[in-house]
């Protein structure tokens, strides 16, 4: 693997109550690069994302053993603040979750939840953080009106500005373009290659040709378990397992 | 690279866990501080669900443990089948059945004539009336479901018994007939108006599906709409029901309470007495731990144990009703959806509510060519409607026209002479703000934190499963029975005496389960997605709830506050032995004096006054337009909200 690690995960293992839904996962995510996770429903990828924010705190049946590394440092430590983490490493869903604020408010949540209470301040981090997510132009002149009347589109990269304003340096992406239509797709993964030059990001995600497009890395995964790990020319033209190359060439899945 | 640098300089990282040296310096102590609120506020909360649900499980336990001494004293055989209840005799008996059968009696009779005219009312509403019919008549109906119950028996008493003596050639009007009629427009309101809501909900899809097929407009209401809807039909009947068994008031008002079972059982001219009727006589009269006193309480259990009986019966049914529909399930209102976690019918009622809509319909449909048929059944669902209004005006404008009459500056701002047959009603003004003020500051806090509590930091486990069936049941359970335990616990037990604080702790005892249930419906309205986009910002969860959650769930908590400030303005029952008192010139000048509080002096005005009628009138109109102005509040609330989230 070229290049520094941002994130790293040694012998990861995470149980749902019963369920073995990640068996000894040991991976590293390029700093500053693409890296897309795929493989079939129910394979894991998600709930892989979902370890590198400790969104799994969430959810009161899992239950998780092995070594998660962000920048060198664990980030299972009981004395690791998991609201610092969320901070640093910011996660966008499946379907666009804006809060029922206006638009302004929306991006502002974060920093304000954080601290900054000052206006002017948090002025600027709206607008940055809009034109970050290539959103200013189409709503510098509603900033107030509701999240809610923006397209689907729109309220994605939205929440990509949103997580953009607390100032991360890993953006967790979950099929951030499932609920979307091409355009609006073509937009999300342009904006996304355009973040690398400042951002981390890891995104998780069913279309192929989306990974092969937007990703400089891509990992496949399999029933819980990581079955290869390269970069995403590599795998897409040269898949150094059977399993890989079936899934790519749509022989399952 | 210099704007993204930017960002994150402006958000001042204090470096975790790059430079670990910086931390918590370059910017507001929010780091530290906030998770102390975080964990402060989770305590807080904590403590309040706690002190709540002890409450919850206190009045349970302390009615039970008193019930039960009845059962030690004459035998619970001879309690619940004796077919005697006299307590003051020389032999006194304590046989409960002919109070049993007379609320059952009562009960049935106002289901037979409301469950018809309610669900064509709610046809109509729903599927036949116009955009602009309904928005006037949709939020008439739900005004009325606000009319408080003594004002149901003000008019029972003046006008009602008096039909039925004349018009049935009857000694007396005071009958299970006088009760069930009055019941049943006290509930029409209620059933209509949930009934409409599930109506409503039922997806556009399947409307279309019907009419693609070339079926009627009826054909589709009968075959598709009203069986798509039938559990929340059925939550609608057994929410009137419901509320037909906890009636006090406006039964005791009209049915001539003797203790008897109607000779034949069909006599509907009986007088008839019932369970909620006789703690409202007999309560203030009791010695404290006599038989009788223990005879009571007992009849309190009874009725607890109907409401339990209600409530797991219809979550029965409703369950059995969606299972056979299969998963996809319409979305339910808010307010469906409470009604149907909280009330629940006997079987028959819901059979027979489906079956009175497919009767009402079926003869057409084999004789009749489908069109025809449609006709003739929108005309018998626009009837129904026709009369529903017509009742409810001629009640509205019985009062307002008499009452608007009464009004004068004198009778709002004097205090009353020579019995209320004169002078003002200004001491109950008040006294019926002190005691709803006092109830809320009661209820609101301690209500809206323990369904916060309940719905955000704990999962569903048999523990929470408990206190949710408990806060239920109370929820369902006569508002009698709360005033029967704050007079023997407070009034007697503690001490506090016939006063403000104790109807204040009554009132906010009664209107506490209703207050969680709404806050818990509003705050799981709220999708998940939501707290999960604030989580992984980094937000805490008590910044989740404040900032995110309570936000958008604010009117839905609002309704549920703004229709219990109505309903504990309108109550009569609870605060009949612990707050209220008849005829004083004062106001309260502390927490431990007794108070007039409008229903109440409504309620002694009518019964034990004579001419006092014009009197009777304006106090009416005056409680009357009080409350509706709290429901008419609660309603622009909810039209409001609902605007504002269209999508």
């Amino acid at each position: 693997m070229n290049g520094p690690t941002i994130l790293e995960t040694t012998n990861l293992n995470l149980w749902y109550g019963q369920k073995h839904a990640l068996i000894d996962i040991s991976l590293g995510i390029p700093k500053n690069k693409v890296t897309a996770l795929i493989g079939p429903s129910g394979c894991g990828k998600s709930t892989l994302l979902r370890c590198f924010n400790r969104m799994n705190d969430l959810i009161d049946s899992s239950r998780i053993n092995g070594e998660i590394l962000f920048n060198g440092n664990s980030i299972r430590d009981s004395n690791v603040d998991v609201y610092t983490i969320r901070e640093k490493i910011g996660m966008v869903f499946q379907r666009p979750n804006p809060f029922p604020k206006s638009i302004y408010e929306n991006v502002a949540y974060g920093p304000r939840i954080h601290g900054v209470s000052d206006k002017k301040e948090l002025d600027r981090i709206a607008e940055e953080s809009l034109k970050g997510a290539a959103l200013w132009d189409e709503v510098k002149d509603r900033l107030h009106e509701p999240a809610l009347s923006l397209s689907g589109g729109q309220q994605q990269r939205l929440c990509i500005a949103r997580s953009l304003a607390v100032g991360p340096e890993v953006i967790l992406m979950d099929e951030p373009c499932s609920a979307l239509d091409p355009i609006a797709t073509a937009k999300i993964e342009d904006l996304i290659i355009r973040l690398t030059q400042q951002y981390t990001v890891v995104i998780v995600t069913h279309n192929m040709q989306q990974a092969a497009r937007a990703s400089d890395y891509t990992g496949f995964m399999y029933l819980g378990k990581l079955v290869e790990f390269d970069k995403t020319t590599k795998i897409f033209e040269d898949p150094g397992e059977e399993l890989t190359e079936n899934y790519i060439t749509g022989r399952f899945g | 690279m210099a704007k993204g640098y930017s960002i994150r300089a402006r958000c001042r990282n204090f470096g975790w866990p790059r430079d670990p040296g910086t931390a918590e310096t370059g910017r507001p102590a929010v780091g530290a501080s906030r998770r102390l609120i975080d964990r402060a506020v989770s305590k807080l909360l904590f403590i309040a669900a706690l002190a709540a649900i002890v409450a919850v499980f206190f009045i349970i336990a302390f009615l039970l443990r008193d019930g039960y001494q009845i059962v030690l004293e004459t035998g619970l055989l001879n309690f619940l089948a004796g077919m005697e209840w006299n307590p003051t005799g020389q032999n006194p008996s304590y046989g409960v059945f002919p109070l049993i059968t007379g609320t059952i009696l009562v009960m049935a009779l106002a289901m037979v004539i409301a469950v018809p005219l309610s669900i064509g009312s709610a046809v109509f509403i729903a599927e036949i009336a116009s955009p602009r019919t309904k928005s006037v008549i949709k939020p008439a109906i739900e005004l009325l479901a606000g009319i408080p119950s003594v004002v149901y028996g003000f008019f029972g008493l003046i006008l009602l018994t008096d039909w039925i003596r004349v018009a049935f050639d009857q000694p007396s009007g005071s009958s299970w007939l006088a009760g069930s009629i009055l019941l049943a427009i006290m509930a029409i309101p209620t059933i209509t108006s949930v009934a409409e809501d599930a109506i409503s909900s039922v997806p556009r899809e399947f409307k279309e599906g019907s009419l693609a097929l070339g079926a009627t407009h009826w054909q589709t209401i009968r075959r598709v709409i009203v069986p798509g809807a039938l559990s929340g039909i059925s939550a609608a009947i057994i929410l009137g029901m419901g509320r037909a068994i906890g009636e006090t008031m406006a039964v005791l008002m009209v049915t001539g309470n003797a203790a008897v079972i109607p000779d034949p059982l069909y006599d509907v001219f009986s007088p008839v007495r019932t369970l909620t009727g006789t703690l409202g006589i007999e309560m203030g009269e009791v010695a404290f731990g006599s038989t009788h006193y223990h005879a009571l309480f007992g009849v309190a259990v009874v009725l607890l144990f109907i409401t339990l009986a209600i409530n797991s019966l219809a979550r029965f049914i409703i369950t059995r009703i969606q299972r056979t529909q299969g998963t996809a399930r319409p979305t339910r209102s808010g307010r469906v959806k409470a009604a149907i976690r909280r009330v629940t019918p006997y079987r028959a009622i819901t059979g027979a509510a489906s079956r009175i809509t497919h009767a009402a319909s079926a003869p057409f449909g084999r004789l009749l060519r489908p069109r025809t048929s449609q006709r003739c059944a929108f005309l018998l669902v626009s009837l129904s409607v026709a009369i529903v209004l017509v009742i409810l005006g001629v009640i509205l404008f019985e009062i307002i026209v008499n009452g608007a009459g009464a009004i004068t500056w004198e009778f709002l701002t004097g205090s009353p002479k020579d019995l209320g047959r004169a002078g003002g009603i200004f001491p109950a003004i008040v006294g019926t703000f002190y005691l709803v003020g006092g109830a809320l500051a009661i209820a609101l806090p301690l209500g809206i934190a323990t369904a916060i509590y309940l719905i955000e930091y704990t999962t569903a486990t048999p523990l929470t499963r408990s206190i949710r069936a408990a806060v239920d049941l109370l929820n369902g359970t006569p508002s009698i029975v709360f005033g029967l335990f704050g007079f023997a616990f407070l009034v007697l037990f503690l001490g506090f005496g016939v006063s403000l604080i104790t109807g204040q702790i009554t009132l906010g005892l009664m209107i506490l389960p209703t207050i969680i249930r709404t806050t818990e419906e509003a705050l799981r309205s709220i999708p998940g997605s939501l707290r999960e986009g604030s989580y992984a910002l980094g937000a805490t969860k008590w910044q989740t709830i404040w900032r995110v959650v309570l936000p958008p769930a604010l009117p839905g908590i609002l309704t549920g506050a703004i229709l219990s400030i109505g309903r504990a303005a309108g109550e009569t029952a609870p605060i009949m032995f612990t707050a209220a008192i008849f005829s004083t010139r004062f106001l309260p000048s502390s927490l431990t004096e007794p108070v007039m509080a409008l229903p109440y002096h409504l309620f002694v005005l009518t019964t034990t006054v004579p001419g006092a009628a014009t009197q009777s009138y304006g106090t009416a109109f005056v409680l009357l337009l009080l409350v509706l102005t709290i429901y008419l509040a609660a309603i622009l609330v909810r039209r409001r909200y609902s605007q504002a989230t269209v999508i």
